[in-house]
């Protein structure tokens, strides 16, 4: 009860000025596009290995 | 307010600094020298063997480095967000940093003497010395006087403060020592009951595949206790350095809670290519390796709206315009920054690691050293190296100036750089075959082995580059110690006003390792009964 209490209050008193405010009200497009791009690195990665192991067995 | 630099809190942590920094420097040297055998440049003088040299790096380096750094760093962030550590609490953890100086000091004197060059792994039937041993006791059981230490301080806290949501560093400080606590279970199991009986000649043989199976049972949740720090610096204090906010507390803690739960059951993919255990439980291991994917991508993610976030309270425009609005100049967030770009490849590189046939192609090439010299020797090391220039400072009462601020850059750049060329090298050499752990050799003028010459240069190369940076890593901290004296404050990072509250059951430790406890008695029972009766045990060798 006393953590809910303690965070609406700190939430409250940084509603006030914060200037991250806005961009929580813009969609994190940016962080969508890097972790797709982040998976499809690993994914390259691995065919890339897998494919080494195809040609070698 | 507290002057945290007069109290023996921040001695302490100091003093587990400095040390870890000495391993660093001792250990630099043993890597330099490495590359400069491999590469034919050099022949190592006084009868000194390649192999000694090889366990001096791998311990001091993954074990000494590494541990002194984290625990040190964990205490003075307790005390930022706990308050002083306790007067007991304090007494326990100077006691551990004894115990662990004590055992890191006679396990070099082994090595040194040549009487235990068994590697960072010290593999049976391999035979050291028994003090070398003894030496690993005392550094485990040293650290666990920094597991009590932390716990208590973190379970005083709770005392004090019921019903109220742990400050997140201290979460995170205590789920990595827990973690640490869970995995040396494993080494110190096989070095007391096997490798000291049997060292010191009180038995004739030891089981070399439970000694393997237990040693990487601790191997893997290994890495992890130095991530877990690494990511405690990337959601909790990157975001003030560059004055933004945590993302979420809830995703944070949650990802503590997976990586830990995920991260032990898992150490048979370390013997994907070892006789003697069944491919099922091979198999059930590799997949739930995999699943450690979750909260590593929930990290990716947390580090990315953080950043974004922040890049669009600043007018960030377009789709990645936020990524110009980083503070690079600051070396305090730019070591921790290139090493997080460089743990994508290093990630990468663990998922084929971890895939049973591509473990076919590079185990125990090359391939892997330089995958843990991206994930441990960068991203972990530069991540501490970032911290290392506020931490002195901070606990020293001294400012971190715009000179310190310059060295850092370039120790950044180098260290960047020349592990980017060395592990690239490492990667691409290892696909063709070449093994790990090996001296110089052409194998008779083999022409395959001839076409590797080129890489082990190019690592020799880097090797010296690396050093160099040691060096103004070294000289950075003695200017540290005599910088002007101020004040410098621990960054902690608040969270972001628009997450949501985080659910208490994320702070409940006990459901957490219930269901870890399950999970290893679950993938690790079976294989045990297999290993117990397999064969007659070996006599020790001594191979060096
Ligand atoms: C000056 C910087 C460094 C250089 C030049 C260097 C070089 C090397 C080389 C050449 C090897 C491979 C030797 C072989 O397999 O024959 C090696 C192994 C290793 N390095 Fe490093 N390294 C450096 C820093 C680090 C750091 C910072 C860490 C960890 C924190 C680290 C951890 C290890 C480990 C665990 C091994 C494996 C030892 C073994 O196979 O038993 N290194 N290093
Ligand atoms: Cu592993």
């Amino acid at each position: 009860m006393d953590a809910r209490r303690d965070q609406m209050e700190s939430k409250r008193r940084e509603n006030g000025n914060n200037q991250q405010e806005h961009g929580q009200d813009e969609p994190l497009k940016g962080t969508f596009a890097s972790v797709l791009m982040l998976g499809a690195f690993i994914a390259v990665s691995w065919i890339g290995v897998f494919l080494l192991f195809l040609n070698r067995s | 307010m507290i002057q945290v630099h007069k109290t023996t809190d921040s001695k302490l942590s100091l003093s587990h600094i400095l040390v870890a920094y000495a391993a660093l420097t001792i250990g630099g040297i043993c890597g330099m020298l490495q590359g400069l055998v491999r590469g034919g440049v050099i022949e190592l003088p006084y009868g000194i063997g390649y192999y000694q040299v090889l366990t001096a790096h791998g311990v001091l380096m993954a074990l000494v480095f590494t541990t002194f750094f984290i625990i040190g760093f964990l205490y003075a962030g307790m005390v930022r967000t706990t308050g002083p550590l306790l007067p007991t609490v304090n007494k326990i953890a100077w006691v551990g940093f004894l115990m662990m100086t004590v055992g890191t000091v006679l396990g070099v004197i082994m090595v040194l003497l040549n009487k235990a060059t068994v590697l960072y792994t010290f593999y049976a039937p391999m035979k050291a010395s028994p003090w070398f041993y003894v030496a690993l006791v005392l550094i485990v059981v040293g650290s666990w006087c920094a597991l009590v230490a932390i716990v208590s301080q973190f379970r005083y806290w709770k005392r004090t403060h019921k019903g109220k949501i742990s400050p997140l560093f201290a979460f995170m400080a205590a789920s990595t020592m827990i973690l640490w606590f869970i995995a040396t279970l494993g080494v110190a199991a096989t070095v007391l009951l096997q490798f000291i009986p049997w060292s010191f000649g009180w038995v004739d043989t030891i089981n070399v595949m439970i000694s393997r199976t237990l040693f990487w049972y601790f191997g893997h949740p290994l890495v992890y206790f130095w991530l877990l720090p690494t990511y405690v610096v990337w959601y909790v204090i990157l975001p003030k350095m560059i004055g933004g906010k945590i993302f979420s507390d809830s995703m944070a803690r949650l990802a503590f809670i997976l990586f830990l739960i995920f991260s032990v059951p898992v150490g048979l993919h370390h013997q994907l290519m070892e006789p003697g255990i069944s491919p099922t439980w091979k198999y059930i291991q590799v997949v739930l390796t995999f699943l450690v994917v979750v909260p590593s991508l929930m990290t990716a993610f947390a580090m990315f709206a953080t950043f974004e976030s922040y890049g669009r309270s600043k007018g960030a425009k377009g789709l990645f315009g936020w990524i110009r609005m980083l503070p690079y100049g600051d070396v305090r967030f730019l070591a921790p920054f290139v090493g997080m770009l460089l743990f994508i490849p290093a990630g990468a590189g663990g998922i084929i690691n971890a895939s049973n046939q591509m473990n076919a192609v590079v185990h125990n090439t090359l391939f892997v050293t330089g995958h843990f010299h991206l994930t441990v020797a960068t991203t972990v090391a530069l991540t501490f190296f970032g911290v290392t220039y506020w931490l002195i400072p901070h606990l020293t009462g001294r400012t971190f100036t715009k000179k310190l601020n310059r060295m850092g850059i370039w120790v950044t750049i180098i260290w960047a750089i020349g592990m980017v060329i060395m592990s690239a090298a490492m990667h691409i050499v290892g696909l063709f075959g070449a093994p790990r752990r090996t001296a110089y050799t052409t194998y008779n003028d083999h022409p395959v082995a001839l076409e590797w010459l080129t890489y082990e240069r190019v690592m020799a190369i880097s090797g010296v580059l690396l050093f160099i940076a040691i060096i103004l890593l070294v000289i950075s901290i003695v200017m540290m110690l005599r910088a002007p004296k101020g004040e410098e404050e621990f960054p902690i990072a608040e969270v972001n006003a628009a997450a949501g509250q985080t659910p208490a059951v994320l702070d409940k430790w006990w459901i957490w390792i219930i269901i870890l406890a399950v999970l290893i008695v679950f993938a690790y029972t079976m294989p045990f009964i297999d290993l117990i009766n397999s064969g007659p045990g070996s006599k020790g060798w001594v191979t060096w």
